[in-house]
């Protein structure tokens, strides 16, 4: 998936000059063939990230694309504001990537895990959201953040957990992506890492469709409520809190369409513990395959028409 | 397109500009006077003689950067903008009233206002990015930033002095208006600034302290700061008086949150109305 936001970004460098990228001292190796492709559009901003947003959307008003990085802890958390004010309140093209969202940063600890960049972006006016779950995803939504003359949030998640589509794959904004068919009439809607752990769900002998939400904001409340008019009901996964993360859009969307129940799965507002590796952490959190299934199939016990 | 200079001297008067900002401000029922009075000269001298903008159009890509990064102030530059017609005066007679477009704290919506700076410390980095990008396109724009003394308590002017200076990026006009007042009191009692000139110095910038209501001195150093093609961003250290112009609100700091009685108001403007020797 880095892979395919590296080529994504020099391939869209290198057709227009005013593209340039911004980082705050981050990204060593993920940008090696950006710096040798285009050096003079590399603008490393230093560990500076408020005043990088600032000057993405000075760049952004005198005609630039900037492409904005930062670990998700940095961008957006830390430059909310600038990211309100100096970029939305104008709907400026700044691309604001943060790398490394969710748990990714395991071991490093509460600084640097990410689980609140859904529920502070997605309450920004102007702002389009993005969590692609592999590269075909970040192809597709790095295509829709560049067609978008508006600002867009991509969090980029863990990265290497395969591929959930068998090819490339277009992506309108608002869409959603069916990933698995099935015949149980139990929908599981996940976004970025919990996409896969979704079809692994299902592996394990749940027939349920799969659908990925690579476009968290604006999602379409029709297609949603397309889905929803056909199950008894529906789980919502992602590598994020609960509170604000991709339950919240998808129960609000429905509350006004559908009463399917809704089983929400994420992070249950609070902070790591331990320090400890990725799936460590994803296990403390009751996002591991196990406990992931044990719940969903608890959930789809209850369900009406069951 | 530098029409402005060749206008008649006497656009951007300071009493004028003050005037309007008493009759913003008492009609309004707002604050802030004493903020926007303390950089009258340091705008109108900007609009009057340096900045480079189209007239009838705001947007014009070709145009010199004013960012109001102390965004408190910006009566004195709708003020400013109304002179220009970029604003009408049914705008700034119905300032601060219900459904009105003009805020109490600048917003980049208004034609001629850059970036929406309520929020202190943001506008220098967009005047920063603004200055990149000319750099970048191989133009001569220049960008200029006004930022309140308090202001520059802010973390993010430190993290864009240092990329204005890495970056070379000497078409960058920071101006200081240095008042010696933030909102809870002196700079002194609140957070001591030190020596700013001293400060930006520090950090590469070409710095000078001027009399910030001296407009001849202000226009010296506007004119040389454009000059000085020397890979260092500019510093102007403006020394001001908040409320500079009415005897009763100089350097008196409740003048950022008063409002304007119909006495008060009648006696500032009695005070402004006077033509003051060395302004036209």
């Amino acid at each position: 998936m880095r892979a395919a936001f590296s080529d994504a970004l020099v391939a869209a460098a290198m057709a227009d000059p005013k593209v340039v990228l911004l980082t705050g001292d981050h990204g060593y190796a993920l940008f090696d063939a950006f710096r040798k492709a285009c050096p003079a559009q590399y603008i490393n901003c230093g560990v500076a990230e408020q005043n990088m947003v600032g000057v993405a959307a000075g760049l952004a008003k005198a005609g630039f694309r900037p492409f904005v990085y930062g670990l998700a802890a940095f961008v957006p958390i830390r430059v909310l504001e600038q990211i309100k004010i100096d970029v939305c309140y104008e709907n400026l093209p700044v691309i604001l990537i943060g790398d490394g969202a969710g748990l990714v940063y395991s071991h490093l600890g509460t600084s640097h895990q990410s689980t609140e960049d859904i529920a502070c972006t997605r309450a920004l006016p102007e702002l389009t959201v993005l969590s692609p779950a592999d590269r075909f995803e970040m192809a597709a939504c790095m295509k829709l953040a560049l067609q978008r003359s508006a600002p867009v949030y991509m969090r980029m998640g863990k990265s290497d957990c395969g591929d959930v589509h068998a090819q490339a794959v277009s992506l309108a904004a608002g869409e959603v992506l069916k990933v698995r068919s099935g015949n149980a009439k139990l929908a599981l809607l996940a976004t970025g890492s919990m996409v896969s752990k979704a079809l692994a769900v299902c592996a394990q002998g749940l027939d349920a469709e799969v659908w990925s939400v690579p476009c968290i904001k604006p999602l379409s409340a029709p297609l949603l409520s397309g889905i929803a008019a056909r199950m008894d009901g529906i789980v919502t996964l992602e590598e994020h809190s609960t509170s604000g993360g991709l339950g919240s859009c998808v129960t609000e969307l429905l509350s006004q369409h559908s009463g399917v129940p809704v089983l929400r799965l994420g992070i249950e507002d609070r902070f790591s513990s331990h320090c400890g590796s990725w799936d460590y952490l994803l296990t403390e959190h009751g996002l591991d395959l196990d406990t992931l299934s044990r719940k969903i199939q608890s959930f789809a016990r209850t369900l009406p028409g069951r | 397109m530098e029409s402005l200079r060749d206008d008649c001297m006497t656009r951007f008067n300071a009493n004028t500009i003050r005037t309007a900002v008493l009759n913003m401000a008492y009609h309004g029922a707002t604050v802030h006077v004493g903020c926007a009075f303390s950089i009258v000269e340091l705008l109108a001298v900007l609009y009057r003689q340096h900045l480079r903008i189209a007239p009838t159009d705001p947007q014009w890509p070709g145009r010199d950067y004013l960012v109001l990064s102390k965004g408190h102030g910006v009566m004195a530059q709708y003020a400013c903008l109304n002179e220009l017609g970029w604003l009408s005066d049914e705008d700034l007679a119905r300032y601060f009233q219900n459904g009105t477009r003009l805020k109490g704290l600048a917003d980049a919506h208004v034609p001629g206002v850059e970036a929406s700076t309520g929020s202190l410390g943001h506008g220098m980095s967009v005047a920063t990015g603004l200055a990149l990008a000319a750099q970048l396109n191989q133009t001569d724009q220049m960008c200029y930033v006004l930022v309140g003394d308090g202001e520059i308590n802010e973390g993010p002017i430190w993290e864009a002095a240092l990329f204005a200076s890495h970056f070379k990026l000497d078409r960058l006009v920071v101006i200081v208006d240095n008042n010696g007042f933030q909102a809870m009191g002196s700079t002194d009692e609140v957070m001591a600034l030190g020596n700013i000139e001293e400060k930006f110095r520090a950090f590469g910038f070409d710095a000078v302290t001027i009399d910030g209501h001296d407009e001849a001195a202000i226009d010296a150093a506007y004119a040389q700061a454009k000059t000085a093609r020397n890979g260092k961003p500019k510093a102007i250290v403006a020394t001001t008086t908040k409320g500079k112009g009415v005897s009763f609100m100089e350097g008196d700091n409740i003048w950022h949150y008063t409002r304007l009685t119909a006495d008060t108001h009648a006696a500032a403007l009695a005070e402004v109305a006077k033509p003051k020797r060395g302004v036209l």
